[in-house]
Protein backbone atom coordinates (compact mmCIF):
# COMPACT_ATOMS: atom_id res chain seq x y z
CA UNK A 1 0.00 0.00 0.00
CA UNK A 2 1.70 3.16 -1.09
CA UNK A 3 0.20 6.49 -1.93
CA UNK A 4 -2.32 8.25 0.28
CA UNK A 5 -3.07 11.90 -0.38
CA UNK A 6 -2.33 14.65 2.12
CA UNK A 7 -5.17 17.11 2.69
CA UNK A 8 -5.63 20.35 4.64
CA UNK A 9 -7.55 20.23 7.91
CA UNK A 10 -10.02 23.01 8.88
CA UNK A 11 -8.64 26.24 10.36
CA UNK A 12 -10.73 25.77 13.49
CA UNK A 13 -8.82 22.58 14.36
CA UNK A 14 -5.44 24.30 14.23
CA UNK A 15 -3.04 26.16 16.48
CA UNK A 16 -2.59 29.82 15.67
CA UNK A 17 0.97 30.43 14.50
CA UNK A 18 4.63 29.52 14.69
CA UNK A 19 7.48 31.98 14.12
CA UNK A 20 10.67 30.55 12.64
CA UNK A 21 13.71 32.77 13.09
CA UNK A 22 16.66 30.79 11.76
CA UNK A 23 17.61 27.61 9.99
CA UNK A 24 17.10 25.70 6.80
CA UNK A 25 13.49 24.62 6.33
CA UNK A 26 13.17 21.37 4.45
CA UNK A 27 11.27 18.10 4.19
CA UNK A 28 12.66 14.88 5.71
CA UNK A 29 10.76 11.60 5.41
CA UNK A 30 7.75 13.65 4.40
CA UNK A 31 7.82 15.85 7.52
CA UNK A 32 8.38 19.61 7.76
CA UNK A 33 11.69 20.24 9.51
CA UNK A 34 13.87 23.18 10.51
CA UNK A 35 17.54 22.29 10.43
CA UNK A 36 20.11 24.27 12.37
CA UNK A 37 23.27 23.46 10.43
CA UNK A 38 25.61 25.00 13.02
CA UNK A 39 24.44 22.76 15.86
CA UNK A 40 23.20 19.91 13.68
CA UNK A 41 19.77 20.05 15.32
CA UNK A 42 16.54 19.15 13.60
CA UNK A 43 13.14 20.44 14.74
CA UNK A 44 9.84 19.04 13.50
CA UNK A 45 7.06 21.54 12.84
CA UNK A 46 3.52 20.09 12.82
CA UNK A 47 2.86 22.16 9.72
CA UNK A 48 -0.62 20.77 9.07
CA UNK A 49 -1.78 21.69 12.57
CA UNK A 50 -0.99 25.45 12.45
CA UNK A 51 -2.85 28.23 10.68
CA UNK A 52 0.27 30.07 9.55
CA UNK A 53 4.04 30.00 9.71
CA UNK A 54 5.83 33.33 9.97
CA UNK A 55 9.32 33.13 8.52
CA UNK A 56 11.71 35.75 9.86
CA UNK A 57 15.04 36.89 8.40
CA UNK A 58 17.58 34.09 8.85
CA UNK A 59 15.46 31.30 7.38
CA UNK A 60 15.82 29.52 4.06
CA UNK A 61 13.07 27.31 2.76
CA UNK A 62 13.27 24.57 0.17
CA UNK A 63 10.89 24.01 -2.72
CA UNK A 64 9.74 20.73 -1.16
CA UNK A 65 8.84 22.50 2.09
CA UNK A 66 6.84 25.20 0.29
CA UNK A 67 5.01 22.48 -1.62
CA UNK A 68 4.24 20.61 1.61
CA UNK A 69 2.90 23.76 3.30
CA UNK A 70 0.69 24.43 0.28
CA UNK A 71 -0.60 20.86 0.24
CA UNK A 72 -1.67 21.00 3.88
CA UNK A 73 -3.17 24.49 3.40
CA UNK A 74 -0.81 26.32 5.77
CA UNK A 75 -0.09 29.96 5.04
CA UNK A 76 3.59 30.89 4.82
CA UNK A 77 4.33 34.53 5.57
CA UNK A 78 7.75 36.06 5.03
CA UNK A 79 8.15 38.84 7.57
CA UNK A 80 10.82 41.25 8.74
CA UNK A 81 12.26 41.49 12.25
CA UNK A 82 9.61 40.86 14.92
CA UNK A 83 7.11 40.09 12.21
CA UNK A 84 6.32 43.72 11.67
CA UNK A 85 7.05 44.13 7.97
CA UNK A 86 5.40 41.73 5.62
CA UNK A 87 7.30 40.83 2.48
CA UNK A 88 5.32 38.08 0.86
CA UNK A 89 2.86 35.30 1.48
CA UNK A 90 2.76 31.86 0.02
CA UNK A 91 -0.80 30.69 -0.32
CA UNK A 92 -2.57 31.82 -3.46
CA UNK A 93 -6.08 33.01 -2.77
CA UNK A 94 -8.98 33.00 -5.11
CA UNK A 95 -9.66 29.30 -5.10
CA UNK A 96 -13.38 30.02 -5.17
CA UNK A 97 -14.67 32.31 -7.89
CA UNK A 98 -18.21 32.30 -6.43
CA UNK A 99 -16.88 33.66 -3.15
CA UNK A 100 -14.72 36.28 -4.87
CA UNK A 101 -17.60 37.50 -7.02
CA UNK A 102 -19.81 37.63 -3.93
CA UNK A 103 -17.23 39.69 -2.06
CA UNK A 104 -16.74 41.97 -5.10
CA UNK A 105 -20.47 42.51 -5.52
CA UNK A 106 -20.77 43.54 -1.85
CA UNK A 107 -17.80 45.88 -2.14
CA UNK A 108 -18.87 47.53 -5.40
CA UNK A 109 -22.44 48.42 -4.45
CA UNK A 110 -22.46 51.41 -2.06
CA UNK A 111 -25.61 50.40 -0.17
CA UNK A 112 -24.39 46.80 0.26
CA UNK A 113 -20.97 48.02 1.34
CA UNK A 114 -22.57 50.24 3.98
CA UNK A 115 -24.53 47.25 5.30
CA UNK A 116 -21.31 45.25 5.63
CA UNK A 117 -19.50 48.14 7.33
CA UNK A 118 -22.41 48.61 9.75
CA UNK A 119 -22.22 44.92 10.62
CA UNK A 120 -18.48 45.25 11.29
CA UNK A 121 -19.19 48.22 13.56
CA UNK A 122 -21.87 46.27 15.40
CA UNK A 123 -19.69 43.19 15.96
CA UNK A 124 -16.82 45.34 17.07
CA UNK A 125 -18.52 47.65 19.56
CA UNK A 126 -21.35 45.34 20.58
CA UNK A 127 -24.05 47.79 19.54
CA UNK A 128 -25.67 48.96 16.34
CA UNK A 129 -24.15 52.10 14.87
CA UNK A 130 -26.38 55.20 14.73
CA UNK A 131 -28.66 55.00 11.70
CA UNK A 132 -28.33 56.98 8.49
CA UNK A 133 -24.58 57.41 8.65
CA UNK A 134 -22.30 57.07 5.66
CA UNK A 135 -19.21 54.85 5.63
CA UNK A 136 -17.18 58.05 6.01
CA UNK A 137 -19.09 59.10 9.13
CA UNK A 138 -18.85 55.62 10.62
CA UNK A 139 -15.10 55.75 10.12
CA UNK A 140 -14.98 59.01 12.08
CA UNK A 141 -16.99 57.49 14.92
CA UNK A 142 -14.74 54.45 14.91
CA UNK A 143 -11.54 56.54 15.05
CA UNK A 144 -12.72 58.44 18.09
CA UNK A 145 -13.72 55.25 19.89
CA UNK A 146 -10.44 53.56 19.06
CA UNK A 147 -8.38 56.42 20.51
CA UNK A 148 -10.44 56.29 23.67
CA UNK A 149 -10.10 52.51 23.96
CA UNK A 150 -6.32 52.73 23.66
CA UNK A 151 -6.21 55.31 26.46
CA UNK A 152 -8.54 53.29 28.62
CA UNK A 153 -6.61 50.03 28.22
CA UNK A 154 -3.27 51.80 28.72
CA UNK A 155 -4.52 53.22 32.00
CA UNK A 156 -5.94 49.85 33.04
CA UNK A 157 -2.59 48.10 32.53
CA UNK A 158 -0.54 51.00 33.87
CA UNK A 159 1.22 51.85 30.60
CA UNK A 160 2.39 55.33 29.64
CA UNK A 161 0.54 56.09 26.41
CA UNK A 162 1.23 58.86 23.91
CA UNK A 163 -0.90 57.54 21.08
CA UNK A 164 -0.40 54.93 18.39
CA UNK A 165 2.82 55.96 16.68
CA UNK A 166 5.04 53.71 14.64
CA UNK A 167 7.37 53.78 11.70
CA UNK A 168 7.17 50.60 9.61
CA UNK A 169 10.69 51.12 8.28
CA UNK A 170 12.29 51.67 11.69
CA UNK A 171 11.25 49.07 14.22
CA UNK A 172 13.36 50.35 17.09
CA UNK A 173 12.26 53.97 16.76
CA UNK A 174 8.90 53.68 18.55
CA UNK A 175 8.33 53.31 22.29
CA UNK A 176 7.88 49.90 23.97
CA UNK A 177 4.04 49.92 24.06
CA UNK A 178 3.95 50.73 20.33
CA UNK A 179 6.53 48.04 19.56
CA UNK A 180 4.46 45.52 21.48
CA UNK A 181 1.33 46.59 19.64
CA UNK A 182 3.03 46.28 16.25
CA UNK A 183 4.29 42.79 17.06
CA UNK A 184 0.87 41.79 18.39
CA UNK A 185 -1.11 43.06 15.41
CA UNK A 186 1.31 41.23 13.09
CA UNK A 187 0.30 37.97 14.80
CA UNK A 188 -3.38 38.79 14.43
CA UNK A 189 -3.00 39.70 10.75
CA UNK A 190 -1.23 36.40 10.09
CA UNK A 191 -4.03 34.19 11.37
CA UNK A 192 -6.71 36.49 9.94
CA UNK A 193 -5.21 36.27 6.47
CA UNK A 194 -4.98 32.49 6.78
CA UNK A 195 -8.67 32.40 7.72
CA UNK A 196 -9.74 34.71 4.87
CA UNK A 197 -7.84 32.60 2.32
CA UNK A 198 -9.20 29.37 3.79
CA UNK A 199 -12.73 30.74 3.56
CA UNK A 200 -12.12 31.44 -0.13
CA UNK A 201 -12.07 35.26 -0.07
CA UNK A 202 -9.57 37.89 -1.23
CA UNK A 203 -7.40 39.60 1.43
CA UNK A 204 -7.00 42.77 -0.67
CA UNK A 205 -10.69 43.50 -1.21
CA UNK A 206 -11.62 45.55 1.84
CA UNK A 207 -14.74 47.43 2.90
CA UNK A 208 -13.48 50.03 5.39
CA UNK A 209 -9.85 49.72 4.42
CA UNK A 210 -8.67 49.98 0.85
CA UNK A 211 -5.56 50.17 -1.27
CA UNK A 212 -3.44 47.59 0.57
CA UNK A 213 -2.81 43.93 -0.16
CA UNK A 214 -4.34 43.14 3.25
CA UNK A 215 -7.27 45.62 3.33
CA UNK A 216 -9.89 42.96 4.12
CA UNK A 217 -7.52 41.44 6.69
CA UNK A 218 -7.45 44.81 8.53
CA UNK A 219 -11.25 45.01 8.34
CA UNK A 220 -11.73 41.61 9.94
CA UNK A 221 -8.83 41.87 12.39
CA UNK A 222 -10.12 45.22 13.69
CA UNK A 223 -13.31 43.54 14.89
CA UNK A 224 -11.41 41.45 17.44
CA UNK A 225 -8.26 43.52 17.93
CA UNK A 226 -9.29 45.20 21.17
CA UNK A 227 -10.52 42.05 22.86
CA UNK A 228 -7.40 40.02 22.01
CA UNK A 229 -4.05 41.47 20.96
CA UNK A 230 -4.26 45.03 22.35
CA UNK A 231 -4.73 43.93 25.99
CA UNK A 232 -2.04 41.27 25.45
CA UNK A 233 0.39 43.88 24.11
CA UNK A 234 -0.29 46.32 26.96
CA UNK A 235 0.10 43.58 29.54
CA UNK A 236 3.55 42.79 28.15
CA UNK A 237 4.49 46.45 27.76
CA UNK A 238 3.62 47.13 31.40
CA UNK A 239 6.31 44.66 32.51
CA UNK A 240 8.85 46.19 30.09
CA UNK A 241 10.63 42.85 29.41
CA UNK A 242 14.02 42.60 27.68
CA UNK A 243 12.59 40.70 24.68
CA UNK A 244 9.13 42.17 24.12
CA UNK A 245 8.39 40.43 20.76
CA UNK A 246 8.83 36.97 22.19
CA UNK A 247 6.64 37.75 25.18
CA UNK A 248 4.04 39.36 22.94
CA UNK A 249 3.76 36.26 20.76
CA UNK A 250 3.21 34.03 23.77
CA UNK A 251 0.61 36.46 25.13
CA UNK A 252 -1.11 36.61 21.74
CA UNK A 253 -1.24 32.84 21.42
CA UNK A 254 -2.88 32.69 24.86
CA UNK A 255 -5.33 35.44 23.91
CA UNK A 256 -6.28 33.66 20.67
CA UNK A 257 -6.80 30.42 22.55
CA UNK A 258 -8.90 32.11 25.21
CA UNK A 259 -11.05 33.96 22.68
CA UNK A 260 -11.34 30.76 20.57
CA UNK A 261 -10.35 32.95 17.65
CA UNK A 262 -9.46 30.24 15.13
CA UNK A 263 -12.93 28.74 15.60
CA UNK A 264 -14.61 32.14 15.32
CA UNK A 265 -12.82 33.81 12.41
CA UNK A 266 -14.38 32.04 9.43
CA UNK A 267 -17.96 32.15 10.82
CA UNK A 268 -17.34 35.84 11.59
CA UNK A 269 -16.23 36.55 8.02
CA UNK A 270 -19.35 34.84 6.69
CA UNK A 271 -21.49 36.72 9.22
CA UNK A 272 -20.09 40.10 8.18
CA UNK A 273 -20.59 39.43 4.48
CA UNK A 274 -24.07 38.00 4.94
CA UNK A 275 -25.14 41.41 6.32
CA UNK A 276 -25.40 42.46 2.66
CA UNK A 277 -28.32 40.04 2.44
CA UNK A 278 -27.51 38.74 -1.02
CA UNK A 279 -26.77 35.24 -2.26
CA UNK A 280 -23.41 34.32 -3.79
CA UNK A 281 -23.95 34.68 -7.54
CA UNK A 282 -24.69 31.39 -9.35
CA UNK A 283 -22.50 30.55 -12.34
CA UNK A 284 -23.86 31.85 -15.65
CA UNK A 285 -25.83 29.18 -17.53
CA UNK A 286 -23.39 29.06 -20.43
CA UNK A 287 -20.36 28.55 -18.16
CA UNK A 288 -18.43 25.31 -18.55
CA UNK A 289 -18.43 23.18 -15.37
CA UNK A 290 -15.15 21.54 -14.34
CA UNK A 291 -14.13 18.56 -16.47
CA UNK A 292 -12.70 16.89 -13.38
CA UNK A 293 -14.72 17.87 -10.28
CA UNK A 294 -12.84 18.55 -7.06
CA UNK A 295 -12.87 15.57 -4.68
CA UNK A 296 -14.57 16.22 -1.32
CA UNK A 297 -12.18 17.62 1.30
CA UNK A 298 -12.26 17.88 5.08
CA UNK A 299 -10.54 21.28 4.85
CA UNK A 300 -12.17 24.70 4.40
CA UNK A 301 -13.81 25.99 1.22
CA UNK A 302 -10.78 27.98 0.08
CA UNK A 303 -8.24 25.20 0.56
CA UNK A 304 -7.00 24.13 -2.84
CA UNK A 305 -5.77 20.60 -2.38
CA UNK B 1 -10.96 18.25 20.30
CA UNK B 2 -9.36 15.55 22.40
CA UNK B 3 -5.87 14.47 23.35
CA UNK B 4 -4.44 11.88 20.99
CA UNK B 5 -1.45 9.54 21.35
CA UNK B 6 -0.06 7.36 18.58
CA UNK B 7 2.69 4.80 19.18
CA UNK B 8 4.34 3.19 16.19
CA UNK B 9 6.69 0.23 15.93
CA UNK B 10 8.66 -0.89 12.87
CA UNK B 11 6.78 1.40 10.48
CA UNK B 12 8.44 2.92 7.38
CA UNK B 13 10.10 6.36 7.78
CA UNK B 14 7.63 8.04 5.43
CA UNK B 15 4.79 7.11 7.73
CA UNK B 16 6.65 8.59 10.70
CA UNK B 17 7.20 11.75 8.68
CA UNK B 18 3.55 11.83 7.70
CA UNK B 19 2.41 11.68 11.34
CA UNK B 20 4.75 14.57 12.16
CA UNK B 21 2.68 16.77 9.82
CA UNK B 22 -0.02 17.04 12.50
CA UNK B 23 1.42 15.54 15.70
CA UNK B 24 4.51 16.03 17.81
CA UNK B 25 7.01 13.17 18.03
CA UNK B 26 7.94 13.30 21.72
CA UNK B 27 9.95 10.04 21.71
CA UNK B 28 10.97 7.76 18.86
CA UNK B 29 7.71 6.58 17.32
CA UNK B 30 5.51 8.23 19.98
CA UNK B 31 3.25 11.04 18.74
CA UNK B 32 1.05 13.40 20.72
CA UNK B 33 -1.57 15.95 19.68
CA UNK B 34 -4.96 17.50 20.34
CA UNK B 35 -7.33 16.86 17.45
CA UNK B 36 -11.01 16.59 16.57
CA UNK B 37 -12.73 13.29 15.80
CA UNK B 38 -12.62 14.00 12.10
CA UNK B 39 -8.89 14.62 12.10
CA UNK B 40 -8.29 11.55 14.25
CA UNK B 41 -10.12 9.41 11.71
CA UNK B 42 -8.14 10.99 8.89
CA UNK B 43 -4.89 10.21 10.75
CA UNK B 44 -6.03 6.61 11.27
CA UNK B 45 -6.63 6.26 7.53
CA UNK B 46 -3.06 7.39 6.98
CA UNK B 47 -1.85 4.82 9.54
CA UNK B 48 -3.72 1.99 7.85
CA UNK B 49 -2.43 2.97 4.43
CA UNK B 50 1.19 3.56 5.34
CA UNK B 51 2.07 1.26 8.27
CA UNK B 52 2.86 -1.78 6.08
CA UNK B 53 4.33 -4.56 8.26
CA UNK B 54 4.74 -2.34 11.32
CA UNK B 55 2.24 -2.05 14.15
CA UNK B 56 0.51 0.97 15.61
CA UNK B 57 -1.70 1.81 18.56
CA UNK B 58 -3.73 4.99 18.78
CA UNK B 59 -5.31 6.18 22.05
CA UNK B 60 -7.48 9.24 22.62
CA UNK B 61 -9.34 10.91 25.45
CA UNK B 62 -13.09 10.23 25.48
CA UNK B 63 -16.05 10.20 27.82
CA UNK B 64 -15.83 6.41 28.30
CA UNK B 65 -15.68 4.96 31.77
CA UNK B 66 -11.93 4.62 31.46
CA UNK B 67 -11.65 8.16 30.08
CA UNK B 68 -10.04 7.01 26.85
CA UNK B 69 -10.39 4.64 23.92
CA UNK B 70 -7.79 2.97 21.75
CA UNK B 71 -7.42 0.96 18.57
CA UNK B 72 -4.58 -1.01 17.06
CA UNK B 73 -3.15 -1.86 13.70
CA UNK B 74 -0.87 -4.83 12.91
CA UNK B 75 0.47 -7.60 15.12
CA UNK B 76 1.88 -7.01 18.58
CA UNK B 77 2.43 -9.13 21.69
CA UNK B 78 0.09 -6.81 23.52
CA UNK B 79 -3.44 -7.54 22.42
CA UNK B 80 -6.59 -5.69 23.35
CA UNK B 81 -9.32 -7.83 24.91
CA UNK B 82 -12.88 -7.07 25.91
CA UNK B 83 -13.20 -7.75 29.63
CA UNK B 84 -16.84 -7.35 30.76
CA UNK B 85 -17.20 -4.38 28.46
CA UNK B 86 -13.93 -2.88 29.58
CA UNK B 87 -11.07 -2.94 27.10
CA UNK B 88 -7.91 -4.31 28.66
CA UNK B 89 -4.64 -5.56 27.22
CA UNK B 90 -3.42 -9.15 27.20
CA UNK B 91 0.31 -9.83 26.91
CA UNK B 92 1.09 -12.89 24.79
CA UNK B 93 4.14 -15.09 25.54
CA UNK B 94 7.20 -14.63 23.37
CA UNK B 95 7.20 -16.64 20.16
CA UNK B 96 10.08 -19.11 19.77
CA UNK B 97 11.00 -20.03 16.25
Amino acid sequence: MGFIPLKPIPEKDRMSMIFIGMGQIDVRDGAFVVIDEVNGERMHIPVGSVACLLLEPGTRISHAAVKLAATVGTLLIWVGDAGVRLYSTGQPGGARSDKLLYQAKLALDDSLRLKVVRKMFELRFGEEPPSRRSVEQLRGLEGARVRKTYQLLARQYGVKWNGRRYNPTEWGASDVPNQCLSAATACLYGITEAAILAAGYAPAMGFLHTGKPLSFVYDIADIVKFETVVPAAFRVAARNPPMPEREVRIACRDAFKQARLLQRLIPMIEDVLSAGDIEPPPPPPEAVPPAIPEPPSIGDAGHRS
Amino acid sequence: MAMLVVVTEAVPPRMRGRLAIWLLEVRAGVYVGDVSKRIREMIWEQVQALAEDGNVVMAWASSHESGFEFQTYGRNRRQPIDYDGLRLVRFLPEEHN
